[in-house]
Order: C-alpha cells, then sequence, then structure tokens
C-alpha cells in the first residue's frame, strides 16, 4: 500500500524566527534524513527538510562498524562523512529545493574558523533557508562537542555565523555539559535566532565476549525513545533560560511525544532515529497533531506550546453517600 | 565495462583496517562498484503489509512469506529492511537488512529466510501470519546477468544462500545453465535445495559433518565447471574462502565473479552512512554497501581493470 499523503492544515503553521515559518512543526533531525526518503514519500509534507550536516571540506567519517542497537535506541558514531560545501550546493541541495519545504543547512566544523567560511560560502545561496549549526556531534575528533560545551566558544561561534549569515541560524546544543541554560544563553548572545536540542547523548556499549565497544571508536553517541525524558527536561530548561523558539529533538515517534516537547516549550520538533525504525514517523506525527488541535478545539498548535503545569492532576473521587445505595452497610 | 576501482593502487584490500567480522574480505579479493549502465532497479518502497506465513523451514531457520507488489518485483540480489517486531519505542527499534529469498511476482509475495541469531531475529520469529509488518525495499543494486550468459556458477555458504537464491529463478527463466555450491555446518541446514531442483540445476551440496565442505574438496568441482567454458559469470555469498577461491579460478578464464555483502545498518536507502566499506584515514568516505552494493565485482587483489 502507498505511503499516504497528509494535507496541510493551517492550525499547525509555526514561527521559528527571522522569518523562517513552517507549514507544520514537523522536521528531521540531522543525519537522519536524506533526499533517498524521497523515494518513499513526498518530502513536501514535512515543516522544513534538514540535510546531514555539512563540512567545508571533504571527510571520510569513522571506522566501521558505526551503528549499534541499545536499548530503546540506538549508538552512533558515523563521524559525519562529508563530501564538502561546493559539492552539497551543486549535487546534493537541489535534490532538496525541489519540495515544497524549506531547507535548513546544518554546517559543522573542526575548529572555529570552518563555521565562519560556511556560513559566508552559503550566505545568499538561493534555497538555503536558513543555517543549524552543530555544535555537538560526539563523533569528531575535534571542535564539535568541543566547541559545543564551552559557552565562550559557542557565543563566538554563533556571533561568526550570524554575521556572516543573513538568515535564521539555529544553535544545535549538546547534552553533555552541566548547564544547558548557560550554552542556550550564550547562542542567543551570539546572535542565534533559534536552539535546536538536544544532539545524542556521550555512551558506550560494549561487546563482553570479544572484549571491545560495538563501535569502530570507543565512544558514540546514544539516540532513540531511551534519551527522550532527559531531551524534554534539558529543551524545559532551554525554553526557561532564553526567549528564542526552540526546535525539540530526542526520542520522538508520535505525536504525543512531540507534543511533551511542545508542552515543553519547544516551538517544533525534529525525528531523528524513529526515521530508521518506520521511515513515515514523520507523517503520523504530523497527523497526530492534526488530531489533538482538533479534538482540544485549537487554532493553532502553538497554543499549547509551554502550558506546562507542575505535577500530574490527580482526580479525586467524590465523597461517598453516607447511606450506601444498596441499603447495606459495608 | 568502464569502472571506478575502489582500491586503486591494487595492493590494500578496500576493507583492510576495519574489523566488521562480515566486512573482513580476504586481502587477495579487491572489489569493485558495479557501474549501472543505464540499468535502473527497481526503488525502495515503504511497504506496510501482511505476513502472509512465518515458519520455521530448518534448525533456527524461518522462512517470512510477505504480500507485496512492490517488492515481488525487485531483481536478484536486492534486499529489503525489515522491522523485527511492531512497537515503534521499545527495543528493538532498527530494522534489519534481509536478503529476498525468492520472488513470486504472480502471486505477489517475496519471501525471506532469516536464522535466528539476536533478539532481532527472535523477535521477527514471534510474528505471525496476518500480522502486519514494514519493510523498505526492494533497496540494493541487483546480480547483473548478462545478455550473453548461457551458464552462470553460483556459490553460497550458509544464511549467504539466500542472498544467491533469486539468481536460480531468473536464471531459470532465461534458460541460463545453473551450476551451485551450496555449503553449510550441516545436512538439516543446506538451504535453496528445493529451487535448485525446480530449475533442474546442477548442484554440489556439502556441509562441515563429513568434512565435504573443505575448500579442498569443493575446488576440483568448481574449476571443473570454470575451465570447461560453460559459465560466463559467478555469484557468491556467505564465505571469504569461497570468495577467494572462486574469486582466483574465475579471473583467468575471463568469468566475472559477483559477491554480495552484508553489514550493519540502519536506513538500507543510504542517508544514515552506517554500511561504509572503507577504511579509516581515507579522504573521502567509501563505498556504502546498502546504496553501493550489496552487489559488488571482485577481482584478484593486483589486477588492475
Amino acid at each position: 500500500m502507498a505511503v499516504q499523503d497528509t494535507e496541510t492544515d493551517s492550525r499547525l503553521g509555526v514561527d521559528l524566527g527571522a522569518g523562517l515559518t513552517l507549514k507544520n512543526p514537523v522536521m528531521p533531525a540531522s543525519g537522519c534524513f536524506g533526499p533517498e526518503m524521497g523515494t518513499l514519500f513526498d518530502l513536501g509534507q514535512l515543516g522544513a527538510l534538514v540535510p546531514k550536516t555539512i563540512f567545508y571540506g571533504e571527510r571520510a567519517g569513522n571506522p566501521a562498524p558505526r551503528t549499534a542497537e541499545s536499548p530503546a535506541g540506538m549508538l552512533n558514531s558515523i563521524g559525519i562523512p562529508s563530501r564538502g560545501v561546493e559539492h552539497f550546493l551543486t549535487e546534493l541541495l537541489p535534490e532538496y529545493t525541489k519540495y515544497d519545504s524549506p531547507v535548513i543547512v546544518s554546517i559543522g566544523g573542526l575548529g572555529i574558523e570552518e563555521y565562519d567560511r560556511l556560513a559566508e560560502r552559503l550566505n545568499g545561496e538561493p534555497g538555503v533557508a536558513g543555517l543549524e549549526v552543530n555544535i555537538s556531534c560526539p563523533n569528531l575528533e575535534a571542535g564539535g562537542m568541543e566547541i559545543g560545551a564551552s559557552p565562550a566558544n559557542v557565543e563566538r561561534v554563533l556571533r561568526g555565523v550570524s554575521d556572516r549569515f543573513d538568515g535564521p541560524v539555529i544553535a544545535k546544543l549538546t547534552p553533555n555539559i552541566t548547564s544547558i541554560a548557560d550554552i542556550a544563553k550564550a547562542s542567543e548572545q551570539g546572535g542565534a535566532t533559534a536552539i535546536s536540542a538536544i544532539n545524542t547523548l556521550s555512551g558506550m556499549v560494549i561487546d563482553v565476549d570479544n572484549q571491545r565497544t560495538v563501535t569502530g571508536t570507543m565512544t558514540g553517541g546514544v539516540s532513540g525513545p531511551a534519551i527522550r525524558p532527559i531531551a524534554v527536561r534539558m529543551v524545559w530548561q532551554v525554553c526557561s533560560a532564553v526567549s528564542l523558539p526552540v526546535v525539540g529533538i530526542g526520542g520522538i515517534t508520535s505525536a504525543k511525544d512531540a507534543l511533551e516537547f511542545i508542552l515543553a516549550g519547544a516551538t517544533a520538533v525534529a525525528v531523528g532515529t524513529a526515521n530508521f525504525t518506520r521511515p513515515t514517523t514523520m507523517l503520523d506525527v504530523i497527523e497526530g497533531l492534526k488530531t489533538y488541535v482538533e479534538t482540544h478545539h485549537l487554532s493553532s498548535i502553538d497554543d499549547v506550546r509551554g502550558q506546562l503545569e507542575e505535577g500530574m492532576r490527580v482526580a479525586i473521587e467524590p465523597p461517598r453517600p453516607a447511606t450506601p445505595v444498596s441499603g447495606r452497610a459495608g | 565495462m568502464t569502472s571506478e576501482l575502489l582500491d586503486a593502487n591494487g595492493t590494500i584490500p578496500v576493507f583492510a583496517g576495519t574489523h566488521v567480522p562480515q566486512l573482513r574480505l580476504p586481502s587477495s579479493v579487491r572489489l569493485e562498484v558495479m557501474q549501472t549502465n543505464g540499468h535502473h532497479a527497481p526503488a525502495a518502497t515503504f511497504v506496510e503489509t501482511e505476513i502472509i506465513s512465518n515458519e520455521e523451514i530448518a534448525p533456527e531457520h524461518y522462512l517470512m512469506r510477505v504480500r507485496s507488489e512492490a517488492l515481488a518485483n525487485g531483481e536478484p540480489g536486492q534486499f529489503g529492511v525489515i522491522r523485527p517486531g511492531s512497537a515503534t519505542d521499545i527495543h528493538p527499534i532498527l530494522p534489519r537488512p534481509m536478503a529476498v529469498y525468492q520472488y513470486d511476482k504472480a502471486a505477489c509475495t517475496a519471501d525471506f529466510v532469516y536464522r535466528v541469531v539476536g533478539y532481532g531475529t527472535a523477535a521477527m520469529a514471534q510474528r505471525r501470519a496476518g500480522d502486519i509488518v514494514e519493510i523498505v525495499g526492494p533497496v540494493g543494486r541487483p546480480f547483473p546477468i548478462s545478455d550473453t550468459t548461457n551458464g552462470i556458477l553460483i556459490v553460497g555458504r550458509g544464511i549467504g544462500v539466500c542472498s544467491l537464491t533469486t539468481l536460480i529463478d531468473e536464471a531459470n527463466r532465461r534458460n541460463i545453465e545453473i551450476y551451485a555450491v551450496f555449503s553449510a555446518r550441516n545436512k538439516d541446514v543446506v538451504l535453496g535445495k528445493d529451487m535448485i531442483k525446480k530449475a533442474r540445476g546442477n548442484a554440489l551440496y556439502v556441509d562441515d559433518s563429513d568434512g565435504s565442505s573443505d575448500v579442498e574438496n569443493v575446488e576440483p568441482w568448481i574449476s571443473e565447471i570454470i575451465e570447461s567454458g560453460r559459465v560466463q559469470q559467478a555469484y557468491v555469498c556467505g564465505s571469504n574462502r569461497l570468495i577467494e577461491l572462486v574469486t582466483r579460478l574465475a579471473a583467468p578464464a575471463d568469468v566475472e565473479t559477483y559477491v554480495s555483502l552484508e553489514a550493519h545498518m540502519a536506513c538500507g536507502l543510504g542517508y544514515c552512512h552506517s554500511c561504509a566499506t572503507g577504511a579509516f584515514g581515507e579522504s573521502a568516505e567509501s563505498p556504502l554497501v546498502c546504496r553501493d552494493g550489496p552487489v559488488f565485482r571482485c577481482h584478484p587483489a593486483g589486477v588492475t581493470v
């Protein structure tokens, strides 16, 4: 059976700031998506398209094995293979711009200057609707998380990118730090127009029979449903710390999961690992959000953003009637 | 055939330096990404379909038959990426790549044979007829059978045989002579026998229980077939020793050798980049098993094409 297309519903439209408006709040997480998915369904149904992170030049990525399953999730040490920015612009970008969704280009760097060069090169390129600044990959030999764990470096990278790129700049944060609020504030000060959180959690899986790690590197990044509660908490902390729109990421497999992030304060959400589990997950999330706005009589999905109270409401049973209905003492 | 050589200097096998058991090839073999030459294999679709049957056909080995026109129209050597369970939130969450064992275009079905080796395949073995299964497929570059071929050699071992069996029906349909060596650990699990019989192919079934599967015992049979000029193309899967043997014997006789590889992968389409074949330290990413394979051309190391 062919994949059922979704219809656009204006109640799902959201504003990610700096002129970046989305027809719905659902996009893929960088690294878990590519134009190859376009053979499975119309990618123009998505709120935005986020390609795999590119570097300025070509790089091979990490040795195999690069992925392994972990409880309710996966560990990856892909290491961001990239053909470089020129190859991206001539070969890959056209594969994305043919769809009716804005393309948010994810950029990476082994050093601060690489981000500057990428921002300069991508500025003004038609089809680039915004940048996501990946300062959070745990699988690089340099840069990545090292940059993303230092508020001073984060502010410097975001300053460099936002000075050189005239458009939305989204800072993608690592969870592998003590205070994500501090990193979010540094991003805001550097000129980020939005935040996405979180990238993968640094982790290890060991094959005890062979006494070695299951990936080609010692550590990898953990993603999937296993990390969702951590991601929701961090998104809530980010939303409490800054006034920027936030893209919530971490183990989303359904509309219910996406709503957890939206209630925690996220404006939009990104689906990563679940694209591997079930490639049409993003369409499921969009359909589920439509049902939610319908059943809760919302004029916009944005009406529930951040509408979170502490603690569960506990239904209290009304007091029992003094005289038992049956007439028998009990 | 113009070729993109994986290993330009001809001395280091493409998989040197990696320690993926599935990808560790003998150093005497070098791989080449096949040129598509304008041939476009059927594109992948996302299939949510009914399981027609899921039965144990040999100890630890199951055959899952699913109804799908898209999958049934795949080509020899293509595979599907199958989600073992049905929940999206709990272990296991990643789909498993599996070769199509047999197509039935008329009945719109595709069969997958798998061995229960871990919790993913164990979960798959629990699925029942009538359950809905999710599969991305058909994916991967198929085995090429050239128009001028009038005989093929198929050499497989263990579950690797299941990557080769779709060649049997295709060769039979095209009146191509089939010569097969199917090897297994014991006589209970030699797969593909019924298909060879139906196609009236010539086969040597060997196993470890009596030592008949030793390379020294298999070599004379393969050697004779290749030297007789009865086959123009050879296909191997499931054993490094057999890959090495066929590549070595086939090259001097100008018989083309193809191998189907397996690897860990998450997407099956190329966007997750899990199944890169390459050695660490190269400046560019090497081919992916899912997108650039799983079928690769084999050459003896040191031979330049």
